[in-house]
């Protein structure tokens, strides 16, 4: 606390009015009620933690007289922005007693619409990283804010007075206040700029929708509308501009609930297996960067079909066989006009124009309100990077013409090739300033460092589509001496302001202009707060104004692919589904969140397939030089994966790793005679791949680079959660020649439509011994629908944080000890090339007739009067009969203590749920404390539960709101209609062990037309 | 001894030995210095069970994730051992009980020694369920002691705590039976014992025995009481060991057949360590006069039948998992024989199966080296059969994302090597410090004093 006497505090979204700041001054009042909460909250929390390691802290205030509206125990819920990523998905931030401790999609959000991704449930723990940075640095050296603004300032007029070039290199800004107050920063200066990039860049699309629709953003994709979705390469449901928001609207494109259902067609045509192509009705493997071509031949098919000429003589040969693209061509030319979408994933603008002439052939651009796919009015502001600008800023640097750099959100010394280059650039720059919260790779090289308190603990604001907006609010107090950067920027531009001021300030000159209703500033800016979000007036980034039409662009003939030659592979490079572009690089649930299609942990890797594999005669786990010859230094050694899917030319590895101070995780873990650390110290986790990144015509190029792969003759241990990867069982060991295990019922559309009950096996009566138990009025479960889930794992992390799952570390995933209480089951079937994936996500089947319950001598796991599984750690000795006795493997022990290596990190836990001790057993409890805290609620408000007022946390988090909650008895509830669809079916039925877990019937559109 | 007798049925104590010689014998190794051969022995197994103990202090330290077990594999060498050991206990009780109801008189030789061995084995079982609890101090909870809890119940319907019931069941009576057979051969200690410590020990432990008829009446009385109270015993807790795998839903383990082949299996395992010690002991503390080649015979011809059993009952889950049509069940057993794991079964089969059969042979079983060597090799065999019923069945069960494997690490080596060393330690001490041999029995059935007519029954 002492330190941060000197910190301006922000104050309360709530309290509108005086806008003075105070310091806080020990005990004399006036302490104000919100301040009081927050300090005090934050007291007892520092001291909590000190209680673990240190001696007495002093400065502790108890409540003596309680505040306001404050309930001990009670959760306070704030509407904000989740900062993971550049999506900016709507969330609600679950403060207890100060402290936020969970994050959930904000239900009313135009972009999460309820879910969060796993990286955002994932960013609550990055709030109490005690190894994020605490206080400004110069140099490498701690220093304060008076010195740095000092120099910094200093710097600054020096600059200013030479007429020196300024630069401020971000990563997509999604907030209009940072925006523009970084705009008037450097409008002080002569020679000024804000260069915006994103390490995963997507500019290409902007590109060419600045070329063909007169349009400076992404537009909206509307997935929902799409009756047929092409993709190439553009892995929307993962890493892909905006996960969440994409997964809602691909999943109310494709429901099967009530006659009015919709299913969209979905081909997916991709170099590796992502989690996009996962859930493709149909996938066809291509060589890495072979899009181009590809789209090609299918724009002049589709050409042919609408009746127009394209506007090219020749084509360059395609890959793929002439039918197929004829198929695809008929498949969208066939479906009503304005209801297909075609993606590419390739960061090129040519690529991405033949794109647009596609679309547009289809039909596809319209506003908002016509029922098209693409939408031009409410498009994406959430990619903004400029690949060409960011090239000529490292020409700039190159030529060392620059005189003040301000690096933010980015980190161009790890994210970019020819790290050597760049870091003689950077020491020809008389200023380099850092914003980064953990020291990185660019803030070694930068003089000063000033880092940003972390996006719960600051304000702010987004506008992730155009027309609406949100307010971040902080939910705590900053932790250390970190200062926003609206906040430093406002102190060198010599008008200091706090944060609060300056968002309220801009919302009022700016957003309150663009509203829609409400008559005084202070009614909307509360209203704002309150829902999360406000929808203002669209401005659509462009010049003059957008157009739904193609404008008079040149439609050129895609350049010729060529394929690798034989011993070369094309490389395909793509975001880490945990880390993204390393930003998360310093998250251990992030890290040991299970890769949804390899389940691996804690590792990148090169994916290659079983062909290449044999060819080259690696195996999983084989460390290979993986070097591009067209470059001296362009090479990554790392272990290979052998993946069904991959393509058979091309080499697949994730961008995110290998990121400086990692090795922080050799900590992480249980310590003992036979375990090994997760990393060794001084080395990082995984290997940076950006050194085969490379400039194409001034943009990024991920796809496409031919690289060349030799075995090094080392090993390196991959772990992956699941070690058999298909419903088959070898066929050696089956004695009735039969192979396949009924553990996930499949069927295709067609087949569904003749019969819902497709796909399903019929169930004799099963005939029980067991009475029935006496139930009370709820019987609760749960309804899984394996058409929606998309494998995206956003649940895992849900229950890791909700429930306070320990990190093992992956020595204990090597050894199958993971403790997600929810894990999801990946099968494949089919061969390499025409592989299907399903996801089915696997937790405590809650068993009416649970066979743990009966094995436990002690009666530590019993059945709830409202049908749940109980677990009494209280009561567990841990013998293990019950997880041994469990079919389904779901019971997790706790075979060490699980200290976190991030003592800090405790803050982080859930007060509703028991910390396990070493010795028990645990698995899920269907959030037994939320079913709980719904019925004292309608207990003393009298107010029946309602169907839906409970989520556990998986159900809460799936964007595709693949699982449902509910109760059985309630014959009226969501889950009671689900429980009786044609389609829903129990796993292991023949057991009679009667899980109150169903799933429902994974049905494929496969229905050719 | 007559030559017409002796020929119709070999003596069962060869070298024509006097009671005063008998005493003489088996006190003698009591009273004077112990071998050198003993105090290797006893350095041996000590040590062992050094190492034991400091792998199981490190595993209470630490927790059980020290052992290579898994969410998939949740036992693995612990429940080995402890049904494995309890197995071993068992023979001694079918030596001292069942075959003292039915009147064999060559197993009084043998009964003392074989109950000590039940004793000890049941000692090291015992550790195996304590120390594989994840919170090994809270295990007084799986007794049903009265509590202010609600009243808190164990689980009755848990095969677990049935175990606890059999096995604390077994022991005491174990014990006990053990004990009282004792009594008479602690006098005749106490009677030759000449320093005041040894005299005072075998005095208290010898419950004021007097030789009176009035006190061999009511010895032979309690003993014959004892030995009806043990022989269903040797049924019983095989049989709810077997129950801790039969009631559960896991194939490879959810058998009716368990109970027999259990029991089986139990009485085949502990005559094989029977006969590994006994020929030890014979020859380390001079005992071929009393522990004959006929002893060693008749455990032979035992293990030749209960093997059968074993080897049916291996045979007859094959063919119910392919009669019943379940696949789960199927696989369970190809994956046994075919799959990582194979190697184990094939080494179980081969020690389990193969081995007995040389018994058959007559010049085997009178080479007694052989049948120490071939003892050994269905020690092992019954340890992996029980490795094989846990492990395989666990390690691929329903779901195939499950599906995972079990590698012991160095601590569960260490603490079987341990539970071996406590068994030894707990036998050499055992040799050195009570009769090996029943004494009071034996002279029961020397020829000394009965009409050549063909006594020595």
């Amino acid at each position: 606390m002492s330190r941060n006497d000197d910190k301006q505090y922000r104050r309360s979204p709530e309290e509108s009015g005086h806008d003075a700041v105070e310091p806080v001054s020990g005990i004399v009042a006036p302490v104000d009620r919100r301040r009081f909460m927050q300090l005090a909250g934050f007291a007892v929390g520092s001291a909590a933690l000190a209680g673990c390691s240190r001696g007495v802290e002093h400065g502790v205030m108890p409540y003596l007289i309680r505040p306001e509206e404050v309930t001990p125990g009670k959760p306070y819920w704030y509407a904000s922005v989740c900062g993971g990523c550049a999506a900016g998905c709507g969330i609600l931030a679950k403060a207890r007693d100060g402290r936020p401790i969970k994050l959930e999609g904000n239900a009313d959000h135009p972009v999460s619409r309820g879910g969060l991704c796993a990286i955002g449930q994932a960013s609550v723990l990055g709030l109490y990283d005690s190894r994020s940075l605490r206080a400004p640095l110069r140099g490498a050296v701690a220093s304060d804010w008076e010195t740095i603004d000092g120099k910094i300032g200093a710097t600054l007029d020096e600059v200013r007075a030479g007429g020196g070039r300024v630069r401020f290199l971000t990563d997509s800004v999604t907030g209009p206040v940072e925006q523009e107050r970084i705009g008037a920063f450097l409008s002080r200066f002569d020679d000024g700029k804000h260069v915006t990039y994103d390490p995963i860049s997507v500019s290409a699309i902007v590109d060419a929708h600045r070329d063909t629709h007169n349009l400076d953003a992404i537009p909206g994709y509307r997935f929902e509308r799409a009756e047929v979705i092409v993709s190439v390469g553009a892995d929307f449901l993962g890493g892909w501009i905006s996960p969440v928001e994409h997964t809602a609207a691909y999943r109310s494109g494709r429901r099967l609930d009530g006659p009015d259902w919709a299913f969209s067609h979905h081909v997916q045509l991709e170099s590796r297996l992502s989690l996009t192509g996962s859930n493709a009705d149909r996938r066809i493997a291509i060589p890495a960067g072979s899009d181009a071509p590809i789209i090609g031949h299918l724009a002049e098919r589709i050409a042919g079909l609408a009746g127009s000429s394209t506007p090219w003589g020749t084509l360059p040969p395609c890959p793929l066989p002439d039918d197929t693209i004829a198929g695809l061509a008929l498949r969208l030319w066939s479906a009503p006009r304005g209801r297909t979408l075609v993606l590419c994933g390739l960061n090129d603008p040519q690529v991405q124009v033949l794109v647009n002439y596609v679309n547009e052939l289809l039909g596809n651009y319209g506003s908002t309100s016509t029922e098209t796919t693409l939408d031009v009015e409410s498009v994406s502001m959430q990619r903004r990077g400029n690949d060409a600008e960011l090239h000529t800023l490292l020409e700039e640097l190159d030529s060392g013409t620059i005189d003040a750099l301000f690096v933010r959100g980015v980190n161009p010394l790890y994210d970019l090739p020819g790290g050597e280059r760049l870091i003689d650039a950077l020491t020809r720059v008389k200023l380099v300033v850092s914003f980064t919260d953990h020291p990185d790779e660019t803030s070694m090289h930068a003089g000063f460092v000033c880092p940003e308190p972390h996006f719960l603990a600051s304000w702010g604001d987004s506008e992730p589509i155009a027309g609406v907006v949100s307010v971040r609010q902080p939910t705590i107090r900053p932790i250390g001496s970190t200062r926003p950067l609206l906040e430093s920027l406002a102190i060198w531009s010599g008008q200091p302001m706090s944060a609060y001021e300056i968002v309220r300030d801009y919302w009022r000159r700016n957003i309150f202009e663009r509203r829609l209703n409400s008559a005084t500033f202070e009614d909307f800016w509360n209203r704002t707060l309150h829902d999360g979000f406000a929808r203002v007036r669209r401005v659509v980034p462009g010049g003059f104004g957008a157009t739904t039409k193609l404008s008079g662009v040149a439609i050129m003939a895609p350049e010729r692919w060529s394929a690798p030659a034989n011993d070369r592979f094309a490389l395909d490079l793509y975001p880490a589904p945990g880390l993204l572009d390393g930003r998360h690089a310093h998250n251990a649930w992030l890290y040991e969140l299970p890769d949804p299609i390899t389940k691996t942990v804690w590792d990148n890797f090169a994916s290659i397939s079983s062909l290449a594999a044999e060819a080259a005669g690696l195996v999983t786990g084989d460390v290979a030089r993986i070097a591009a010859p067209d470059s001296r230094d362009g090479f990554v050694e790392l272990p290979v994966l052998v993946q069904p899917g991959q393509d058979d030319a091309t080499i697949s590895i994730s961008l995110g790793y290998g990121r400086l101070g990692t090795d922080r995780f050799a900590d992480v873990g249980p310590k003992w005679l036979e375990g090994h650390p997760t990393i060794d110290a001084g080395e990082t986790i995984g290997v940076s791949a950006a050194p085969l990144l490379r400039w194409v015509n001034r943009t990024l190029s991920f796809a496409g680079r031919h690289v060349q792969m030799e075995k090094t003759g080392l090993r390196h241990q991959l772990t992956t959660t699941q070690k058999h990867h298909t419903l088959e069982i070898p066929r050696r060991l089956s004695m009735s020649g039969e192979t396949h295990r009924a553990i996930v019922q499949e069927t295709d559309l067609a087949a569904w439509r003749a019969d819902p009950h497709s796909g399903g096996h019929a169930h004799h009566d099963l005939a029980t011994l067991w009475s029935e138990f006496p139930r009370q009025k709820h019987h609760w479960g749960l309804a899984i629908d394996l058409s929606a889930c998309t494998g995206c794992s956003a649940c895992v992390i849900a229950c890791q944080a909700e429930n306070n799952i320990p990190v093992v570390g992956k020595d204990e995933v090597q050894r199958v000890r993971e403790m997600h209480w929810m894990r999801i089951d990946r099968y494949y079937s089919g061969d390499d090339a025409d592989i299907d994936v399903v996801h089915m996500p696997m937790m405590c089947q809650h068993c009416d007739r649970a066979p743990c319950e009966t094995v436990c001598p002690v009666q530590a796991t019993v059945q709830s009067s409202e049908g749940l599984n109980q677990q009494v750690y209280n009561r567990c000795i841990g013998t293990r009969y019950c997880a041994n006795n469990c079919p389904y493997k779901v019971r997790r022990f706790n075979w060490f203590d699980y200290p976190r290596d991030d003592r800090l990190q405790n803050l982080a836990l859930n007060p509703d749920v028991t910390v396990r001790s070493r010795g028990v057993m645990e698995k899920c409890s269907l959030c037994v404390q939320r079913i709980q805290d719904a019925k004292a609620d309608s207990k003393t408000t009298g107010r029946e539960l309602q169907d839906g007022d409970i989520q556990p946390a998986c159900v809460q988090s799936c964007p595709a709101g693949a699982i449902v909650f509910g109760d059985m008895n309630d014959e009226e509830s969501r889950l009671s209609h689900l429980k009786h669809d044609p389609r829903h079916y129990t796993v292991l039925a023949e057991l009679g062990v009667k899980p109150t877990v169903g799933y429902l019937t994974l049905v494929r559109n496969r229905e050719e037309t | 001894m007559s030559e017409s007798s002796a020929a119709l049925r070999p003596p069962l104590v060869d070298g024509n030995r006097r009671p005063g010689e008998v005493t003489q014998d088996i006190s003698h190794s009591l009273e004077g210095r112990p071998s050198w051969l003993w105090w290797v022995g006893l350095g041996l197994s000590s040590s062992l069970l050094a190492l034991g103990i400091a792998a199981v202090s490190y595993t209470l330290a630490k927790g059980i994730g020290t052992w290579g077990l898994n969410r998939t594999v949740g036992w693995g060498f612990d429940i080995t051992n402890f049904v494995f050991w309890i197995g071993i206990g068992h023979a001694g009780t079918l030596i001292s009980a069942v075959l003292f109801l039915f009147r064999q008189h060559w197993r009084t030789a043998v009964n003392r020694s074989a109950e000590a061995m039940t004793i000890f084995a049941v000692m090291c079982a015992g550790l195996f369920p304590l120390i594989h609890m994840g919170r090994p101090w809270l295990a007084y909870f799986v007794f049903p002691y009265p509590n202010f809890r609600g009243p808190l119940w164990i689980n009755f319907r848990s095969a677990l705590c049935w175990d606890v019931f059999a096995v604390a069941t077994y022991f005491l009576v174990s014990l006990t039976f053990w004990y009282i057979g004792m009594v008479p051969d602690l006098a005749t200690l106490r009677d030759r014992a000449s320093s005041g410590l040894k005299h005072r020990l075998y005095s208290w432990l010898s419950l004021g025995w007097n030789g009176s008829a009035r006190v061999w009446l009511r010895y032979e009385t309690v003993y014959l009481l004892l030995a009806g109270l043990a022989t269903p015993l040797v049924f019983s807790v095989h049989t709810i060991v077997s129950m801790d795998f039969a009631t559960a839903i896991l194939p490879g383990w959810h058998t009716t057949i368990f109970p027999p082949y259990f029991v089986a299996g139990a009485i085949f395992s502990g005559l094989a360590m029977v006969l590994t010690l006994m020929l030890v002991a014979r020859k380390v503390m001079r005992l071929e006069n009393y522990i004959t080649a006929r002893h060693v015979g008749s455990m032979c011809k035992l293990i030749i039948g209960t093997g059968g059993i074993v080897a049916m009952a291996y045979s007859t889950e094959f063919f119910i998992a392919w009669y019943s049509g379940n696949p789960y069940e199927q696989f369970v057993f190809m994956n046994r024989a075919l799959g990582p794991f194979s190697w184990a079964y094939w080494t179980m089969v081969g020690c389990n199966v193969l081995t007995p059969q040389l018994f058959w042979f007559k010049k085997i079983r009178s080479n007694l080296v052989l049948v120490f060597i071939l003892s050994i090799f269905i020690n092992i065999g019954m340890w992996f059969e029980r490795f094989v019923i846990i492990v395989t069945s666990l390690h691929r069960d329903f779901l195939p994302s499950s599906w995972n494997t079990y590698i012991p690490t160095k601590i569960e080596v260490a603490t079987l090597l341990g539970s071996f060393g406590l068994f030894f330690t707990l036998f050499l001490l055992f040799c050195r410090f009570l009769p090996v041999i029943s004494m009071s029995e034996i002279k029961g059935v020397l020829h000394h004093g009965r009409p050549h007519d063909g006594g020595g029954r």
